[in-house]
């Protein structure tokens, strides 16, 4: 049961995206009977329209509005970037979540803080977030099945002596549940699961959300402001439908997730005399803190046949280096988990041409390959930040991505990228290379919870310092950027933000 | 030209447009206009262009035929917008000037070094990028090297192989 609401009607709670953040926190309101309006950029495609090659399906679902800076790979689609992820859902570590006093401030550039919450606090959270999307080896689900290239990577990592190898920890059903089937082992899942066997909101939050009656999801339908009243208080979100005309649909109150780069605009574009740095930026932190992990991909040629293109992309991880130990010359610590590439990427990965080049796609069947995400140190200056005169195909200012890797974190990736190598050789690899992946796919901070204003934008609910009506329900909201994939923190976090919001209007405080 | 073409000429305009982001080339607007491009004829490319095809992804064994496939559709590719439908003649006339005599002639080694020479320039990037993505896209590349494609049609590979895996040894598997 589908619902429709007036333009006018100021009693719902707007959503700005559907991926999984805004996807999540518009679900679990609508649960509680909430009225919410999800307005979301891209369209609505079906698991029909899932082909099994990541280029094609980059053209039908990518994000490429035009930016300025360091490439960010993101989806415009129902369901965000949920239909590009690979599933892997570990949870962050005690620690990662008092990241200053843990590691101390590296130098005077890095802005760590501690996060205002702790892992106990969101523990029960992250159990309901990983049984809504079904992390194996939680709930009783089984862990994943192991396919060929975790096989090789657990034989590897067992020979160089790591302990905790696990195929468990991803949102993808390793048999059916919950009205999805289990995975087929189709392969690429970054094209989309054409299945609906990995977790995306396109086919879970927003249908279930969509059954409750509380929830009308608006398509093609691009926030472009946010505006508020004389007190300061949200009144309303201005969107671009997709013939261009502009709306504005009224508002109780308003969450913001659309990714990082974009939530970040549509807060500095949302400025006004009472806010003339745009909103909650009082304190000028948003967009700034732009964390995106320590990334590291390593390819490595087998003796015999690999064949990772079946399956899988994740289906394990290894998380001895997770920890803080800094006698490996860095803070903070990285998780291992699988890779596997098309030929296309496998070839502009190896990078170059020729001999050295083909090396790798000539023997494309004994590939094995991993993927690095590790704790990145935020940096003030690293940011989002809109261009003063350029504008987009809507007429947006464009945004300026500025981020560049810290000393700790090339340390880091350079160790992770030789225990990789480790991992290989030790089965025999007659080849190897490793190196960073330079694209924006954990993206976090710009408008970080904190305990003191002065340090980021949100309380530890997610809820603008300055404005208590806006919230902002993605990855910005990380006060640090911790080891772990984000997402099964950011969908944690959703529902535990969905439960305030219902306390608060419950007591007339929202 | 059939569906299945049609769909690969879709294939290698999406593939192109990602490369294009992927490594930010300027001014390139051609990769999403793929109407001059589809009428292209797979027999277009000079025999310099195919020759560079194969040195800067030389496959043992690979044939002619394919190198020329995927260079047809890279000039259609480039043809179809003025910012690119330069590129090629300027890499074929860079190339000859490197040695003072046409650069097909030239032996390997030299070929190999005269290209080295020119990799530096912009144009070359550009080349690199749209023979990369239009060759590791190109149905026949994938049958040499070992990927059979989408597997979709197929099941997947839950009861095909995706955990055969038989060499690891017996002390860490
Ligand atoms: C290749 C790849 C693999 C990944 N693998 C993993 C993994 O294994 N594990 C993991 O934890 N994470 C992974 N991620 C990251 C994961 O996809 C993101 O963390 C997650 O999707 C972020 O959720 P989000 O809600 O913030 O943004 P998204 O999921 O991107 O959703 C944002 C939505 O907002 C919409 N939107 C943006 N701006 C506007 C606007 N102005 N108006 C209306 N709508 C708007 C967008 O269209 C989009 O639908 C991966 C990412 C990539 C690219
Ligand atoms: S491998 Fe599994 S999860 Fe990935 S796309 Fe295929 S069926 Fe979906």
């Amino acid at each position: 049961m589908t619902r429709q609401y007036e333009l006018s009607d100021s009693s719902v709670v707007v959503v700005i995206g559907s991926g999984a953040g805004g996807g999540t926190v518009a679900n679990e309101l609508a649960q509680k009977g909430i009225d919410v309006v999800c307005l979301e950029a891209g369209s609505r495609m079906t698991l029909a329209d899932v082909v099994n090659h990541p280029p094609t399906m980059d053209g039908l679902m990518g994000w490429h509005d035009k930016r300025i800076g360091p490439m960010v790979w993101v989806c415009k689609t129902v369901g965000g970037t949920t239909m590009r992820w690979s599933g892997v859902a570990p949870r962050i570590q005690e620690h990662e979540f008092r990241a200053l006093s843990t590691y101390g401030q590296l130098d005077k550039g890095t802005t760590l803080i501690d996060w205002p919450l702790t892992l106990e606090e969101l523990l029960p959270y992250y159990d309901k977030a990983e049984d809504k999307m079904g992390v194996s080896g939680t709930h009783d689900i089984p862990p994943s099945a192991e396919t060929n290239n975790y096989k090789v990577l657990k034989a590897g990592g067992k020979r160089i002596g790591y302990k905790e190898i696990t195929s468990a920890r991803t949102a993808i059903n390793p048999v059916a549940r919950a009205g999805r089937p289990g995975c087929q082992q189709i392969g690429f899942c970054n094209s989309g699961c054409a299945v609906g066997a990995k977790w995306s909101t396109l086919y879970t939050e927003v249908p279930a959300a969509e059954l409750t009656g509380h929830f009308e999801l608006r398509t093609q339908a691009m926030a472009v402001r946010i505006n508020h009243d004389k007190s300061g208080r949200i009144t309303g979100v201005v969107y671009a439908d997709a013939d261009g005309a502009m709306h504005e649909q009224k508002a109780r109150a308003v969450c913001v997730a659309g990714n990082v780069v974009e939530t970040a605009r549509i807060l500095l574009n949302s400025e006004s005399s009472l806010f003339p740095d745009g909103l909650a930026n009082s304190t000028g932190n948003v967009g700034r803190h732009y964390t995106r992990h320590t990334f590291g991909q390593a390819m490595a040629v087998m003796p015999k046949p690999v064949n990772y293109h079946r399956g899988t992309r994740q289906s394990g991880i290894i998380l001895d280096e997770q920890y803080h130990k800094p006698e490996r010359g860095f803070a903070g610590g990285y998780i291992i988990e699988t890779l596997s590439l098309d030929p296309w990427n496998v070839s502009t990965w190896a990078g170059g041409w020729g001999p050295g080049n083909t090396a790798f796609t000539d023997d494309y069947t004994k590939l094995a390959g991993i993927f690095i995400t590790g704790e990145d140190p935020p940096e003030s200056v690293n940011r989002i930040s809109l261009h003063p005169s350029e504008r987009d195909e809507n007429g947006l200012p464009v945004p300026v991505i500025e981020y560049r890797d810290h000393p700790n974190t090339l340390a880091m990736r350079e160790h992770s990228l030789k225990m990789s190598r480790a991992i290989y050789e030790s089965l025999g690899a007659t080849d190897f290379t490793g190196s960073d992946i330079p694209v924006g796919a954990h993206n976090m901070g710009v408008a970080r919870m904190s305990a003191n204003p002065d340090d980021g934008v949100t309380n530890r609910w997610g809820q603008a310092h300055d404005i208590p009506n806006l919230f902002v329900s993605d990855g910005s909201v990380f006060s640090t950027s911790a080891a772990a994939n984000p997402t099964l923190t950011i969908v944690a976090l959703a529902i535990r933000q969905a439960d305030h919001i219902a306390e608060r209007m419950q007591a007339r405080t929202l | 030209m059939n569906d299945k073409q049609t769909t690969r000429r879709r294939f290698i305009v999406a593939a192109l447009t990602f490369s294009a982001v992927a490594t930010n080339m300027p001014g390139i607007s051609w990769l999403k206009s793929s109407e001059a491009w589809a009428k292209a004829d797979d027999d277009s490319a000079s025999p310099a262009m195919i020759r560079l095809a194969r040195l800067l992804f030389p496959h043992a064994g690979m044939p002619d035929s394919t190198y020329r496939a995927v260079m047809g559709d890279v000039l259609a590719a480039l043809a179809a917008s003025p910012d690119s439908a330069g590129l090629v003649d300027a890499a074929e006339k860079a190339l000859d000037a490197r040695r003072g005599r046409p650069w097909v002639e030239l032996g390997e080694v030299d070929q190999v070094a005269a290209v080295a020479e020119i990799q530096g320039e912009a144009f070359f990037a550009a080349i690199l990028g749209a023979v990369r993505g239009v060759f590791y896209n190109h149905p026949q590349v994938w049958e040499h090297i070992g990927y059979p494609g989408s597997s979709k049609e197929f099941g997947g590979y839950k009861h095909r192989g995706f955990d055969d895996i038989d060499w690891l040894p017996g002390d860490v598997s």
